[in-house]
């Protein structure tokens, strides 16, 4: 069993909701995205961040509008509709009483 | 020292080295394919488009004249590689040496690192069920040059649906081969080809063009003797002009390697036939082994079966019953995959031959054209006319054979470049050819506009009052077959190169008024003048001659390069007494009546029907008897109904035949075994006098030819006077009586 591979595997679940978290938050640029997971320790590449949003954005999650921008081509800016809303919502529960779960269990190691 | 090129990078103008281009262009391309099942993948890609264009322009706004590889290098290592999207999502910075090892091996398979590499359908480049690229993938090399060895040799189809079958896809194939097929500009002679090629396979180019070469010399030393569909001449051909073609269809086919990169993927790494082999050995190695175990494992069931045997039939049912379930709900499965695949496999079956059949048919004109393309000087006149027929057979024939043959390649290779000037080229070239193909017949046509015939001649025979007459060939022409597909118009009784022998002899029989056998001949020609016909016409020499029951013609005429083919056609009618007995040999009956029809044939035609057409259908080499009301075989039955069985009456004819030819006692027949050698002294005797006659017979035709050209300049002014008065009412008249021309011409050029 590979330590990489398992920890990837635990940060891949929690990504989405990351993800999701930041856009409730107001309309975000993916590279803020990045920017802000940085700064919260989590890194990600970009590379797997634009299939993730492609994929939500699919989904109905999200949605984005273009806004101009004078470095470069234009952005997309994107924000949550009211089916992501709900979708985070359902998330939180979960990550919520996982969060506990977890944290009784592992608790009682320290 | 870099060169430096401007890109249109979504829509902004990038300055960027050369090299980093191509980094980049290699990044997003491996992008492209991590994402080509994506569902959105355009997008996605668009987007990390569009983010590397805005950190390219944070790069030029903070100061870098251009782009470069580091600045390329640390975007790609931000955006991360496909292989690390997977399984590490996290590390961007961190593991860049993991980073460095994972794209080398990614991106070099090529070296023998074989170990876990299996044979894969590709599923993300296929173009048909993806075999060829894994193939490609799995030996390390350019997938075009796997796909036109499947589409070149003929066994590629069925090896092509077997590995289809069983070869699984995969959609993470990835080829790694760094090295590809192209022209190199820089070594070359002509297009560049074999030097790539050379270079492809690590060899001096020389090599292939000295390939290249062999054929072709040798292809101008066969030309002389070149039989178009005959198997091993067919072969031949295939690899003479085809070298020729095939040069051309891969100069057209492969790339030209214009940049830096380009040439060095061209050099690439060393993939030669050693790799391949290597890998060959170890799978190989690799069977062995497997076998080895499996003959152990069998080994090994047998004792525990044995073992097994002694326990209760009660276990074992309940095992085997177990087994046959599994086994049924696995086939089950396997049932369904293999019905989707034969069906899938008819469709492109169907779609296959079709496009097959498009090819065959236009390499079949092709050879067609190039079989019967040395005959054309018996037809063609000097200058023009031969120009137009090079022109008819480069441009009209070779160019949409080339053309398709290309495009069907390209779009195998996935050739995307539309070449327009190519296109245009082709199409123009092709114009070119049907305009000479028009002139060449309009040419032709002209050349036989007019046509010739003498009045019936009576042959005076030496016994008009035999009982029986047997037609015989005159001449001992060799008669030969080319192969199962017969092209050569002219070539029925074998040609050489300046005389051509064509079986425009037709033979009729009709019934005599009188009690004596009478013969007469009517000859017929077309020509460019009326003038001109007439004396071709005088000069087709036609021989006839009886010896007793015999009666010795040609069957054929001949044809040289300088008075050339123009539908010369002997007709001889063969007037049979009521009560006697007629046989025409078999061998008037093989060979090609040959007549080039078309808008030229005006309404000479009518000349045809001057004749009465009582004549009767019958069967070479099948004696008959004329009776009152026409022509029977000897065991009674009407000539007519000979046509349905040829065989069952030709070969029960001696059965049938002679027993009633004894009990007449007539001694019509002559018996063929005595007569055999009389029959040659006979020949012999008759050559002699013809070679005694042939000159007198000459200098008689020089003065007929005077004599016809005369008279016929004075008929003709006579003509012209009275076609003026009767212009009108004639062409009534010609309408009433087109052609009826009683003929089963077995090869017509009708255009």
């Amino acid at each position: 069993m590979n330590i990489d591979n398992t920890a990837s595997q635990m940060r891949k679940g929690v990504l989405e909701f990351c993800i999701l978290s930041i856009i409730k938050l107001g309309e975000a640029y993916p590279s803020d995205i990045i920017d802000m997971m940085k700064s919260a320790n989590l890194n990600i590449l970009e590379g797997t961040l634009y299939p993730l949003l492609t994929r939500l954005k699919n989904a109905e999650f999200l949605t984005y509008r273009w806004v101009e921008s004078n470095s470069g081509p234009p952005r997309k800016y994107f924000s949550l509709t009211e089916k992501g809303a709900e979708f985070y919502k359902e998330l939180e529960t979960t990550w919520l009483e996982l969060a506990g779960a977890v944290e009784t269990i592992t608790g009682k190691n320290k | 020292m870099k060169k430096v090129i401007n890109i249109n990078f979504q829509g902004t103008i990038v300055p960027i080295e050369e090299s980093s281009y191509e980094l980049l262009q290699q990044y997003i391309e491996s992008l492209r394919r991590h994402f080509a099942n994506e569902e959105g993948k355009d997008e996605i890609i668009n987007d990390i488009e569009s983010r590397i264009s805005e950190l390219f322009q944070e790069r030029l706004k903070a100061g870098s004249t251009c782009i470069t590889d580091d600045d390329v290098n640390a975007i790609i290592k931000n955006m991360g590689r496909p292989e690390d999207f997977d399984d590490d999502e996290n590390t961007g910075s961190t593991n860049s040496d993991k980073d460095e090892k994972t794209k080398s091996s990614n991106y070099f398979q090529g070296d023998l690192n074989w170990k876990g590499k299996r044979l894969y359908r590709d599923e993300n480049h296929k173009i048909l069920g993806g075999v060829c690229g894994g193939i490609a993938a799995y030996f390390g090399i350019d997938p075009v040059i796997v796909r036109i060895v499947f589409i070149v040799s003929g066994v590629g189809f069925l090896a092509y649906i077997l590995l289809w079958m069983f070869v699984p896809g995969s959609n993470m194939v990835e080829n790694g081969v760094r090295k590809r097929l192209y022209r190199n500009p820089d070594g070359k002679i002509l297009g560049g080809v074999c030097s790539g090629l050379g270079s492809y396979f690590d060899v001096n180019p020389w090599l292939p063009r000295f390939i290249f070469l062999i054929p072709f010399v040798s292809f101008i030393f066969r030309w002389g003797h070149f039989g178009p569909l005959t198997f091993p001449n067919f072969l031949r051909f295939t690899f003479s002009p085809g070298s020729f073609i095939i040069y051309i269809i891969l100069w057209l086919v492969i790339p030209e390697a214009i940049t830096t990169s380009e040439k060095l993927e061209m050099k690439g790494e060393k993939v030669d036939l050693n790799s391949i082999k290597n890998s060959v050995l170890k799978e190989m190695q690799e069977v062995g082994q497997r076998v080895g175990k499996m003959g152990k494992d069998v080994g090994e069931r047998m004792g525990k079966m044995g073992m097994e045997a002694g326990n209760l039939a009660k276990e074992k049912g309940a095992d085997i019953g177990k087994e046959i379930h599994y086994a049924t709900r696995r086939s089950s499965g396997i049932l369904g995959n293999i019905i989707i695949t034969i069906l899938k496999i008819f469709m492109y079956l169907i779609l296959g031959s079709i496009a097959l059949g498009i090819i065959v048919a236009l390499f079949g004109i092709a050879i067609a054209a190039i079989g019967v393309f040395p005959l054309k000087d018996f037809v063609l006149t000097d200058g023009w006319q031969n120009v137009l027929a090079w022109g008819t057979l480069i441009f009209f024939i070779a160019i949409p054979v080339i053309g398709i043959i290309t495009f069907i390649i390209r779009s195998f290779a996935r050739v995307k470049t539309s070449n327009k000037l190519m296109r245009y080229s082709f199409v123009s070239l092709w114009i070119l050819g049907i305009v000479c193909f028009i002139s060449l017949i309009a040419s032709v046509g002209n050349d036989f506009r007019n046509m010739s015939s003498l009045n019936e001649q009576t042959i005076t025979l030496q016994d008009p009052t035999v009982k029986s007459l047997e037609v015989i060939p005159f001449q001992n022409l060799n008669y030969r077959r080319i192969g199962w597909f017969n092209l050569e118009p002219f070539g029925t009784f074998g040609s050489t190169d300046d005389t051509a022998f064509i079986g425009n002899v037709k033979i009729r029989i009709t019934k005599s008024p009188t009690d004596s056998f009478q013969v007469s001949i009517l000859k017929m020609c077309n020509g460019s003048t009326r003038r001109y016909a007439d004396t071709l016409l005088s000069l087709i020499n036609f021989n006839i001659s009886q010896n007793d029951s015999l009666l010795m013609m040609d069957k054929a005429i001949t044809i040289n390069t300088t008075d050339k083919f123009r539908n010369q056609y002997v007709e001889a009618t063969i007037a049979v007494p009521v009560g006697h007995y007629i046989k025409i040999d078999r061998n008037f009956g093989y060979g090609n009546r040959v007549r080039f029809g078309g808008f030229w044939e005006g309404n000479d035609w009518y000349h045809y029907n001057n004749y009465n057409d009582n004549n009767y259908d019958f069967t070479y080499g099948v004696e008959y008897v004329m009776k009152d009301d026409g022509l029977y075989t000897l065991d009674g039955r009407p000539s007519d109904s000979n046509n349905d069985d040829w065989n069952k009456n030709s070969t029960g004819d001696n059965d049938s035949a002679t027993p009633s030819a004894n009990d007449n006692g007539s001694g019509y027949r002559y018996n063929q075994n005595k007569n055999l050698d009389s029959l040659k002294n006979v020949q012999e005797k008759q050559i002699q006098k013809m070679q005694s006659t042939v000159d007198s017979m000459k200098l008689a035709r020089e003065k007929e030819i005077k004599r016809l050209t005369d008279s016929l300049n004075k008929a003709k002014e006579e003509i012209n006077q009275k076609l003026e008065k009767l212009n009108k009412g004639t062409a009534l008249d010609q309408n009433n009586c087109r052609q009826k021309f009683p003929e089963n011409y077995s090869f017509i050029m009708h255009i």
